[in-house]
């Protein structure tokens, strides 16, 4: 395997005198999906947040560009390679354009390459009809399909998701897992939680059990204990 | 009861003759109001940003003072400021006593407190994923501040209609720090004052109508921002 891309270690999460992360370590590849599993409040979305740098750890070192740093200093370098979605992805008020645009105006791009990235996005996603539709009027699967698009112009290496399937219908989940395939095949590093493991048995690569604070490898591919 | 019915007529004469000295007086007032409300909602929503997202010692204190501040009576800021402004006071030599720029400052800090304290509210109701996506999605600190602001705009409009309201009905500190000058500082609210002390009360029907039509106005955009945020929420 290839070197990781970012190496998370001697992560530690307290809220006030509660501990809910305790020497967290994880590596993420590119090319890799990474399902996290744990029961609710057992610190997924702490830890998706942390990653994403949304969230504040109390402790923890990157290893990110050959460089081990601490996670405030790395932070600032590597965030721009992740992006976080929601389980409930929050679009803004405006339409579906100028949500799956919304990211393109810090990339660097000019005005026109910004339209070309949106026009892609909108493609790539099945999108293009929905393009001027208020994004408060959307249903539940193509807010999900809006937000990912939205990450997806901006090409990050790292996509972290809580439960993107939660509160699905078949159709949807279905949708979801082709857009997330698509994503991993085209080298980005993807981590997802989720309660049930069955509709990301063919997409995940590896599975992580959070337990007592702790992340734990398990038995869904040989490869687990690679990434530890 | 014909004397109030033939003076609402004399007054909604003297307004639609476009009596030059009343209409002065309602020019002062939208002036002097409406430059207190500019200079002053952006700063208080970025205080109100940050009282909301920011968590940093005296953060609760900060806003139990900008609450407290909420019922201050206006003559107290009158009072205040009159003593700061006048010639043996602080800034006496700034000469901004019986100035509209007294009158603006005075009603700067008088919508302050609302400013923050309901957009303080605005920004606490309003959903966390906002700050979160702007920022995943590579918005810096201050764009993506600008994105939550503009999430909760119709709030944050309610707010700075309720401000409005606030200062162009009120009338001890403009009085106060105003003195009541006939087309300098003679605002809607003193000139009314004055009228009624004189038994004038025609021009003071008339002035009050204005500000009655103001309210109305203000109420009615208010329901209507308010019925937009809900319909987007």
């Amino acid at each position: 395997m290839s070197a990781p891309l970012i190496t998370f270690r001697n992560l530690d999460k307290w809220y006030g005198a509660q501990q809910v992360l305790e020497q967290v370590k994880l590596s993420l590849y590119s090319g890799q999906c990474i399902l996290l599993a744990g029961e609710n409040g057992s610190g997924k979305t702490t830890l998706l947040k942390i990653l994403a740098g949304l969230e504040t750890p109390t402790r923890a070192e990157v290893e990110y560009a050959d460089t081990t740093q601490p996670w405030k200093t790395a932070v600032r370098r590597y965030r721009r390679e992740v992006i976080y979605l929601h389980q409930t992805p929050y679009l803004f008020n405006g339409t579906v354009a100028s949500n799956v645009a919304y990211g393109l105006r810090f990339t660097g791009l000019n005005r026109e390459q910004q339209q070309q990235a949106l026009a892609r996005g909108l493609v790539w996603a099945n999108l293009t009809e929905q393009a001027k539709r208020p994004a408060h009027t959307l249903s539940g699967g193509i807010r999900q399909r809006v937000a990912f698009t939205r990450a997806w112009v901006l090409s990050p290496k790292i996509l972290l998701l809580d439960e993107p399937i939660a509160n699905m219908d078949d159709a949807s989940r279905k949708q979801t897992c082709d857009l997330l395939g698509r994503m991993k095949s085209e080298g980005m590093s993807i981590v997802i939680t989720s309660h049930d493991a069955q509709p990301f048995e063919t997409l995940a690569d590896v599975r992580f059990q959070l337990e007592n604070n702790q992340l734990r490898p398990c038995e869904l591919h040989s490869t687990a204990r690679e990434s530890v | 009861m014909d004397g109030l019915l033939g003076t609402t007529q004399q007054a909604l004469q003297l307004l639609l003759t476009g009596n030059p000295e009343l209409w002065t007086i309602v020019g002062v007032s939208f002036s002097v109001s409406l430059k207190a409300i500019i200079y002053t909602t952006p700063v208080a929503l970025v205080l109100a940003f940050v009282l909301a997202y920011l968590d940093f010692p005296g953060n609760r204190l900060l806003l139990s003072v900008f609450n407290s501040l909420l019922s201050v009576p206006t003559v107290v800021v009158g009072l205040l400021l009159y003593l700061l402004l006048s010639r043996q006071g602080p800034f006496g030599d700034l000469k901004l006593l019986f100035t509209q720029t007294a009158m603006v400052v005075a009603q700067m800090i008088l919508c302050f407190p609302i400013l923050v304290a309901l957009g303080h509210a605005a920004m606490q109701a309003a959903d966390q994923r906002a700050w979160e996506t702007a920022r995943t999605l590579g918005a810096p600190p201050w764009y993506a501040m600008l994105t939550v602001l503009y999430e909760v705009r119709f709030a944050l409009i309610t707010a700075v209609l309720t401000g409005f309201g606030r200062i162009i009905s009120e009338v001890g500190a403009s009085m106060m720090v105003g003195g009541n000058i006939m087309g300098f500082t003679r605002n809607i609210t003193t000139a009314i004052a004055l009228e009624t002390s004189k038994g004038e009360f025609v021009q003071g029907v008339a002035l009050g109508l204005v500000l009655l039509l103001l309210a109305f106005l203000l109420n009615f955009l208010l329901g209507y921002f308010q019925g937009k945020g809900k319909l987007l929420a």
